[in-house]
C-alpha cells in the first residue's frame, strides 16, 4: 500500500484505514479474550489490552505500508 | 504525620479518611495534568494547529474513575465525527449566504441541545459535543471557507489526540475502576432489599415507610442502570455480564412491585377489619421470611438464599392450602386467592432474582439469558422547548454579531454553544451557569498571570510545564470537591482556552483581553439565555407533565403488545419516577403526592398485565373476556385523567367482571386486586371515590 490514499478526491494518509482495520479486529479479539476468562489472569487486563492494540496496529502499519 | 503512625493510631480515625481523600483526589489531579501535558507535547510534535484544543478535550474527558473516561470518550468521539461532517456540508451548501448559514448551524445546534435531555447518560453528552463541534469547525473558518476542510481536520485529529491520550492515561496508571463501585453498589442494594423483605416479614408495613423503601429503591435501580451503561466501556467481562445485569435489574423491579402489592393488599385488609384474611396471609408469606433468615455469616449468600427460596416456593402452595381451608365465605375466600398469588408471584420472582445474583457472583456465565432492557421514559415535549431556547439563543447571537460586526464575536457565540448545550441537561442551569462562570474567570485571571508573567522568561516544554503547572493544578483538584460542582471544570476550561499554546507561542495583551471579553461574554449570554427562557428539566410544567406520563403508564399497560411490555412498564414507570423525584424537595407535600401516585401505578399497572397474560393465556367464557376487556379499558381510561364519574364507572365495570369470571379462575384475584388498589383510600384513587362510599369503606 503507498502511504497515502485519495478517498473522495482528498489525500489520507493510509495509516488511517489501517487504524480502523485494526481496532475492528481488536474489538472482535477482545470480546473473544473476555468470553474465555483470560483477562482474569493477568496482572494488568487495561494494560495488556493497550499493548495488544499497539501490537496489531504496528504490525499492521509495517507490514502493508510500503 | 504519616500514614502508617495514623494506622497505629485509632483515635484518630478522620485523619486517616482525610488523607485516603486526598490521596485519591491528587491522584486524579496527577494523572490529569500529566495526561493533559502529554496531550499537548504530541500535538505540538505533530504539528497540530491548536494544541489548546487537545489540552481542552483531556481536561473535559478526564474523570476519576476509568469507566466514566472511556464512556464519555467513546461518546465524544462519536459526536465529534457527526459534528464535524455536518460542519463541513453546511460550509459547502452555504459558503456565500451566511444568515441560511447561521440559521441552520442554530437549528442543528438546537437539534443536538434537545436530543441531549433525552438520555440521562453520556449520549446525551454526544449530542452535545455533535452540535458544538459543528461550530467549532466552521465559525473560525467562516470568513474563509476554502479553509474549513483543513480547519475541519485539525480539529478532528486535535480532538481525538486528546481522547486517545486521556483514555489511555485514565485506564493505564493506577486505574480506579468504576466497576469496583458498581460491584458495591449493587451488593449494597441486594443486601439491603433482602434485609427490607426479611424485617417486613412479621407483618404490617405502614404506607409512609413503604413510600421511603420505594424511593430508595427507585433510586437504585436507575443508579444501577446508569452505572452499568458506563462500566461496560471499561471492561470486557462486564460487557459480558451486561446481559445478565439487566435481567438481573429488571428481575429486582418486578419482585419489589410484587412485595409492595401484597402489603398494599394486606394493609388494606387490616383497615377493613378483615383481620383473620390478613393474619392468614401474614402466616402465608411466613416461610419467605423464614428462607431468607440465615446465621449472620451467610445472610446476603445469594446462592444460598436461592436455594432456601425454591424450596420455599415449591412448599408454598400445600403451605397456603392449611390457610386456605379456614375460609367458606367466598368473598375472603376471594381476598385469600389474591393475596395467595401475591405470595406465590413474590417468591417465585425473589428466588430468579436472588439466582441471577448468585450466577453473577460465580461468574458463571455459560448459556444465554433473556435479553432485556431498561427503557427510559421521555417527554418529547421538553426536548422540543430545550430545542427552542437553543435556536433563539444562537440565533440572538448570531444576528448581533452579524449587524455589530464584532471581530470577537466568533469566540462568545462558540463558549455559548459550548456552555449551552453542557449545562442545559443540569437540573438547576441557572446556578450551575453561575458557578462555571466564577471558575472560568478565575481560570482566565490566572491564564493572564502565566502567560505574560511566568511564560515570557521559559524556554522549552519543561519551563512551559513548570510555569503553568500550578496554576493548572487548581482547577482538577477543585473538580474533585463535591462541595463546588462546575467550578473547577471552569477554572480548568478557562485557563486552558485562555493560556491558547501554539507553537511558536504568540504573546499579544490586546488580542489576549478581547479573546477574554467575548469568551466571558459567550458565557454569560448563555447563562442569560438560561434565565430569560428557563429550563424546562424541573419545572412545575415538566414535573405535571411527567406525572401524566406516570399515570398513564397504567393505560400503556392497558394497551400496548404484550411481549416484554411488563420489563418496559417497570423500567419506564421507574425512570419517570426517578426523573421527578430529582426535582422535588424531599419530604415535601409534592414529594408525598408522587410516591403515592407512582405505588398506585406500580400495582394497579403490574395486575393490569397480569390480568392480560392471563386472558391471552387461559379459555375463558365469553362473557367473562367482554367484561374483563371492559374493567381494563375502563381502569385505563381513570388512569389517564382522573374524575371521579370515570372512577365510579371504573369500579363498576371491576365488579361487573369479577361476577363475570367463574369462581376459581386466576383472572378473578387480578380483577380483585385492580378493585381492592381503586378502593385504596390512601392512594390517590381515593380522592376521587364519591363521599359516602368513603364513609363507608372507612
Amino acid at each position: 500500500m503507498p502511504p497515502e490514499i485519495e478517498l473522495f478526491g482528498v489525500m489520507m494518509p493510509s495509516l488511517l484505514p489501517v487504524f480502523l482495520l485494526s481496532f475492528a479486529l481488536m474489538v472482535v479479539l477482545d470480546l473473544a479474550i473476555g468470553r474465555a476468562g483470560l483477562y482474569r489472569r493477568l496482572w494488568h487486563p487495561s494494560l495488556f489490552r493497550f499493548a495488544l492494540f499497539v501490537c496489531l496496529f504496528g504490525a499492521a502499519g509495517l507490514l502493508l505500508i510500503r | 504525620m504519616s500514614a502508617t503512625t495514623t494506622a497505629k493510631l485509632p483515635r484518630w480515625p478522620w485523619l486517616r479518611a482525610f488523607l485516603a481523600e486526598e490521596s485519591r483526589a491528587w491522584l486524579f489531579v496527577a494523572k490529569s495534568l500529566l495526561a493533559m501535558y502529554v496531550a499537548a507535547w504530541l500535538a505540538m510534535w505533530l504539528k497540530l494547529e491548536q494544541p489548546s484544543t487537545t489540552m481542552i478535550t483531556v481536561a473535559v474527558v478526564m474523570h476519576p474513575h476509568s469507566g466514566m473516561v472511556l464512556a464519555k470518550s467513546f461518546y465524544r468521539a462519536l459526536g465529534t465525527l457527526a459534528g464535524s461532517l455536518f460542519g463541513l456540508a453546511l460550509i459547502a451548501l452555504f459558503p456565500q449566504q451566511r444568515e441560511l448559514f447561521f440559521l441552520v448551524l442554530s437549528a442543528w445546534l438546537a437539534l443536538c441541545a434537545g436530543g441531549a435531555t433525552l438520555y440521562r447518560n453520556f449520549m446525551a453528552y454526544g449530542f452535545v459535543l455533535a452540535g458544538y463541534t459543528a461550530a467549532i469547525v466552521t465559525l473560525p473558518t467562516v470568513g474563509n471557507p476554502l479553509n474549513s476542510f483543513d480547519s475541519a481536520v485539525m480539529r478532528v485529529s486535535e480532538v481525538l489526540l486528546g481522547i486517545l491520550v486521556a483514555a489511555v492515561f485514565s485506564d493505564l496508571l493506577l486505574p480506579q475502576r468504576l466497576r469496583v463501585v458498581l460491584r458495591q453498589s449493587a451488593r449494597t442494594q441486594f443486601a439491603r432489599f433482602i434485609d427490607f423483605v426479611r424485617e417486613s416479614t412479621g407483618g404490617a408495613l405502614p404506607r409512609a415507610r413503604m413510600e421511603q423503601a420505594h424511593l430508595e429503591f427507585v433510586r437504585a435501580a436507575v443508579h444501577l442502570e446508569d452505572l452499568r451503561a458506563s462500566v461496560i466501556f471499561e471492561d470486557p467481562e462486564v460487557r459480558m455480564r451486561s446481559a445478565r445485569m439487566r435481567l438481573l435489574n429488571q428481575r429486582y423491579m418486578a419482585a419489589a412491585t410484587s412485595f409492595q402489592s401484597l402489603h398494599h393488599l394486606i394493609n388494606r385488609l387490616q383497615r377493613r377489619g378483615r383481620d383473620a384474611v390478613a393474619q392468614a396471609l401474614i402466616g402465608a408469606y411466613r416461610p419467605i421470611g423464614e428462607a431468607l433468615s440465615l446465621p449472620l455469616a451467610e445472610q446476603h449468600d445469594p446462592a444460598l438464599l436461592t436455594r432456601h427460596l425454591r424450596v420455599c416456593a415449591e412448599r408454598l402452595p400445600a403451605h397456603v392450602a392449611t390457610f386456605r381451608a379456614r375460609f367458606d365465605e367466598p368473598a375472603a375466600r376471594l381476598e385469600f386467592d389474591t393475596g395467595a398469588a401475591l405470595v406465590q408471584r413474590f417468591a417465585d420472582e425473589l428466588a430468579d432474582f436472588t439466582a441471577v445474583e448468585a450466577s453473577l457472583r460465580a461468574g458463571n456465565l455459560r448459556g444465554s439469558v433473556e435479553r432485556v432492557h431498561f427503557r427510559r421514559g421521555n417527554d418529547l415535549a421538553g426536548a422540543a422547548v430545550a430545542t427552542l431556547r437553543t435556536f433563539l439563543t444562537m440565533l440572538v447571537l448570531a444576528a448581533f454579531w452579524l449587524a455589530s460586526g464584532w471581530a470577537f464575536g466568533g469566540s462568545a457565540m462558540l463558549l455559548a454553544t459550548i456552555f449551552a448545550g453542557l449545562l442545559a441537561a443540569s437540573p438547576n442551569p441557572i446556578a450551575a451557569a453561575t458557578r462555571t462562570f466564577y471558575g472560568y474567570a478565575g481560570g482566565m485571571a490566572a491564564g493572564f498571570v502565566a502567560v505574560f508573567v511566568l511564560l515570557p522568561g521559559s524556554e522549552g516544554f519543561a519551563m512551559l510545564v513548570c510555569a503553568t503547572a500550578g496554576l493548572l493544578l487548581i482547577g482538577p483538584y477543585l473538580a474533585t470537591r463535591d462541595a463546588l460542582p462546575g467550578v473547577g471544570a471552569g477554572y480548568t476550561l478557562g485557563f486552558v482556552y485562555i493560556l491558547a499554546l501554539k507553537n511558536p507561542m504568540v504573546y499579544d495583551p490586546t488580542h489576549f483581553l478581547n479573546d477574554a471579553i467575548a469568551q466571558v461574554a459567550g458565557l454569560g449570554l448563555s447563562g442569560a439565555a438560561f434565565m430569560v427562557m428557563p429550563g424546562v428539566t424541573g419545572t412545575q410544567w415538566q414535573r405535571r407533565r411527567q406525572l401524566r406520563l406516570l399515570r398513564e403508564q397504567v393505560t400503556l399497560a392497558a394497551s400496548a403488545p404484550l411481549p416484554g411490555l411488563m420489563w418496559r412498564f417497570e423500567s419506564v414507570s421507574r425512570d419517570l419516577l426517578q426523573q421527578v423525584v430529582a426535582h422535588t424537595r424531599p419530604d415535601s407535600e409534592e414529594s408525598h403526592h408522587l410516591l403515592a401516585w407512582s405505588l398506585a401505578v406500580q400495582e394497579s399497572g403490574r395486575a393490569v398485565i397480569e390480568l392480560r397474560q392471563e386472558l391471552s393465556g387461559t379459555d375463558l367464557p365469553a362473557t367473562a373476556r367482554e367484561a374483563s376487556r371492559a374493567a381494563l379499558e375502563a381502569v385505563a381510561d381513570l388512569y389517564r385523567a382522573p374524575t371521579p364519574p370515570r372512577w365510579q364507572v371504573a369500579d363498576a365495570a371491576v365488579l361487573a367482571a369479577i361476577h363475570a369470571v367463574p369462581r376459581g379462575a386466576t383472572a378473578r384475584s387480578h380483577l380483585y386486586q385492580l378493585r381492592s388498589a381503586l378502593r385504596d383510600e390512601e392512594s390517590p384513587l381515593g380522592a376521587y371515590m364519591p363521599l359516602p362510599e368513603a364513609a363507608h369503606a372507612a
